[in-house]
């Protein structure tokens, strides 16, 4: 037990605070949606049917998308643009796929390389693009439920103001579905950005996400 | 997810699309039968104090007053705690969800301009 939860820290650490913040947020979202309710003169709602109203499910995907999309443009730009300086950038002269011996394929590939990268073919190819395949398809797949529970919830706003509802498609283009995305997505590049340049330059002892403390700042792809 | 967005979509409603159909159908009723007693019954309280406000009167006998086509319903369309429902006249009926059922909100509602940008005209509001 204390072995698999040393070997799994990392993993263990964020899926805790995960659903620790999912049910605080379901918490101060109920008290928060109640509040507006009863600013209406409307009644309040409990918690159970607050966590599968679309205003609770509009909130969490609203975030999940950015996020994966934060991902997925991370891993994509990354094989091919670089940060001279960041551990978060290749080397300088490695943009792009790389080689066959760089990513211990065909015959560079070991006993114990996953099985379908040792397959060769069609399974190597999707392998090889694994990562960005899944990141890809959850962010677009929570972004469409974004778009549903949103449609959901504004139609219910529309209503409590005596307006008429919109169609999904026409929700689409409004300034509340994309107020909601950009408002994400801006915090997720500034994020990204930000790691990417200011790991140029500062450092955390021990993590894999900074440079060696003593590495000079013109080092790139050099991890602590 | 897809079972996720379909939760959040709310297509475990149909019930209370049935009970606001009711509700609308049974004051309509009422409206129509000058029965002032169950047709303030469905009216929410926000509602009835401002018709009383506006009639001088208490509801059962001001009910009456407020200017309506009614009709059939055509279209009951249910999000979360509101719903409007669609009247074979034209006319549209707003109704939010109270601790004691659903409730009429907005009456004799019409749009105007751009239905979706511009609130409806009502006879009679909370």
């Amino acid at each position: 037990m204390r072995g698999f939860v040393r070997d799994h820290g990392l993993g263990l650490f964020f899926a805790v605070i995960f659903i620790a913040s999912l049910v605080g947020q379901a918490l101060v979202g109920q008290a928060d949606f109640n509040h507006l309710q009863l600013r209406h003169h409307d009644d309040p709602i409990s918690l159970g049917r607050y966590v599968l109203s679309s205003d609770y499910g509009s909130d969490v995907l609203e975030n999940w998308q950015s996020e994966y999309l934060q991902f997925t443009l991370f891993i994509l730009t990354t094989v091919w643009l670089l940060q001279r300086g960041s551990p978060e950038s290749k080397e300088l002269d490695k943009a792009g796929r790389e080689s066959d011996e760089d990513q211990k394929l065909g015959e560079h590939a070991q006993a114990d390389s996953p099985r379908w990268a040792r397959l060769g073919g069609w399974r190597t190819a999707v392998y090889s693009n694994s990562l960005l395949i899944v990141m890809t398809a959850i962010w677009l797949a929570s972004w469409g439920v974004q778009s549903v529970t949103g449609h959901v919830a504004y139609n219910a706003e529309q209503f409590d103001h005596q307006e008429a509802a919109v169609s999904w498609g026409r929700y689409l283009v409004t300034s509340d579905f994309w107020n909601r995305t950009l408002q994400n997505w801006q915090s997720e590049f500034l994020a990204v950005g930000s790691m990417a340049v200011l790991s140029i330059y500062l450092r955390q002892r021990g993590s894999p996400e900074s440079k060696p403390v003593g590495a000079p700042h013109g080092a790139t792809g050099v991890e602590g | 997810m897809l079972l996720g967005a379909l939760a959040f979509a709310g297509c475990g409603q149909s019930d209370d699309r049935a009970t606001v159909r009711t509700t609308v159908e049974r004051f309509l009723a009422a409206y129509e039968g000058d029965q002032g007693e169950p047709a303030c019954a469905a009216l929410s309280e926000d509602t009835r104090t401002e018709l009383e406000s506006q009639e001088k009167r208490p509801c059962p006998d001001a009910v009456a007053e407020v200017e309506l086509e009614g009709g059939a319903v055509t279209r009951v369309h249910v999000t979360l705690t509101n719903a409007k429902v669609d009247l074979a006249s034209g006319e549209s009926v707003f109704l939010s969800e109270q601790s004691d059922g659903w409730r009429i909100s907005a009456l004799g509602c019409k749009p105007q301009g751009t239905p979706a940008t511009n609130p409806f005209d009502c006879e009679l509001e909370a």
